[in-house]
């Protein structure tokens, strides 16, 4: 059965090839007249203003990490939709427990104010 | 042919690497991905494991691994931001009391 | 066939993780660490756990690492001299003894050639049948069904604990 992932492999590793190619050829082909201009940051045509290396907001992280809490209950949804016509009831009770619990934590966030953006 | 103890080999490796970084690096942040490295190093051994007795309960328990790894990471990337906020360093050479 | 891929995945995840420890700009060692978790999962793909290594890509590739970039953007450390320090002689040499420790005590592993052990009741010809994801399922919702809700409280308990840690005002 890993054989049938082989075309997946071949797939990224002309991705990677293709992207390796075309970098490096600009890279090594274009001549180079820099200019103060040109190496200014692109920011959608706008001069730039202020630093790049400015600190991120504490709320992107709550945001981020939610996510990474939430998203590992989506990973135990896959196998439990696959086996969802086996399990019958039970099947339901028992994810419907593992989601309350979790909507407990959810509803805490929410008082909490992790979720305004203010 | 690759065997068993080919994976065990790359898996003690692996797990060699993260204990070398958690000595090495200062970096509060670096050290806790090479603690990630070391965790990911056994979730290899388990699933060769699994493959080679041929039982899935390694492959469930690399699942529930990850399901601590991602509990782990909320919390203590949460504390080392605390701990930055009111310290403004993640050397852990400075970072020795527990009270702020 | 397989030896081909065991090869180029473990070299390239063992290069990667040496670019994890050595690499000095926190950064460049999480994409390191991104890079050693895809190749984590194509050596589960060889070893027949597909459905391991879809959530490898989706749950460490996909979420954890971006958190990691997430706090090292957050806090944006400047001076990484200022962290790591110059050459530290004493704790190169303890990390190198640490090193050496910790593979001899894992060692033995080579001596293993093969395990007197019963076989499992799930030999890869039973797993095809169905897919690698109906029997884990299976298990996980029946065998495990209590480590699996407890995971639920764990995963609350992560909530709480981050939550209250972000919030806190300084």
């Amino acid at each position: 059965m890993p054989e049938s992932y082989v075309p997946i492999f071949v797939f990224l590793v002309v991705n990677v090839a293709v992207a390796v190619l075309i970098i490096a050829l600009s890279t090594y082909l274009v001549k180079r007249k820099p200019t103060a201009q040109k190496l200014m940051p692109y920011e959608c045509g706008m001069d730039p203003f202020g630093t790049a290396r400015k600190r991120f907001s504490v709320k992107f992280f709550v945001v981020a990490m939610l996510f990474i809490i939430f998203d590992i209950e989506a990973v135990f949804l896959y196998p439990w939709a696959v086996v969802f016509k086996d399990l019958k009831l039970f099947g339901l009770i028992e994810m419907v427990v593992f989601i309350a619990v979790l909507l407990l934590g959810l509803f805490y966030a929410w008082k909490k104010g992790a979720l305004e953006w203010q | 042919m690759v065997g068993l103890s080919h994976y065990l080999v790359l898996s003690a490796a692996l797990f060699t690497l993260g204990v070398i970084g958690v000595f090495v690096r200062r970096n509060a942040i670096v050290i806790f991905m090479c603690i990630e490295l070391m965790l990911n190093a056994v979730n290899l051994a388990f699933i060769a494991f699994s493959r080679y007795l041929q039982a899935l309960d390694g492959q469930v328990f690399v699942f529930f691994v990850m399901t601590v790894a991602a509990a782990e990471v909320a919390v203590g990337l949460a504390i080392i931001v605390v701990v930055f906020r009111s310290r403004q360093t993640v050397r852990i050479d400075e970072i020795n009391l527990l009270k702020g | 066939m397989e030896a081909l891929f065991f090869y180029l995945f473990g070299g390239l995840a063992l290069i990667s993780s040496f670019f994890v420890i050595f690499l000095r700009k926190p950064v460049h060692n999480a994409v390191a660490l991104i890079f050693t978790f895809f190749c984590l999962a194509g050596l589960y793909l060889i070893l027949g756990a597909e459905f391991v290594a879809m959530i490898q890509v989706l749950v460490y590739a996909g979420a954890i690492m971006v958190l990691f970039l997430f706090v090292i953007m957050l806090l944006n450390l400047e001076e990484e001299e200022a962290i790591e320090g110059r050459g530290n002689k004493f704790r190169r040499w303890l990390g190198g003894f640490a090193a050496v420790v910790v593979f001899l005590l894992l060692a033995p592993v080579w001596l293993m050639q093969a395990l007197p052990v019963v076989k499992g009741t799930f030999p890869p010809e039973k797993v095809q049948e169905l897919g690698n994801t109906v029997w884990i399922a299976r298990l996980l919702f029946t065998d495990y069904l209590l480590p699996f809700e407890v995971a639920s409280v764990l995963l609350l308990a992560a909530i709480v604990g981050a939550v209250f840690f972000a919030m806190k005002r300084m």
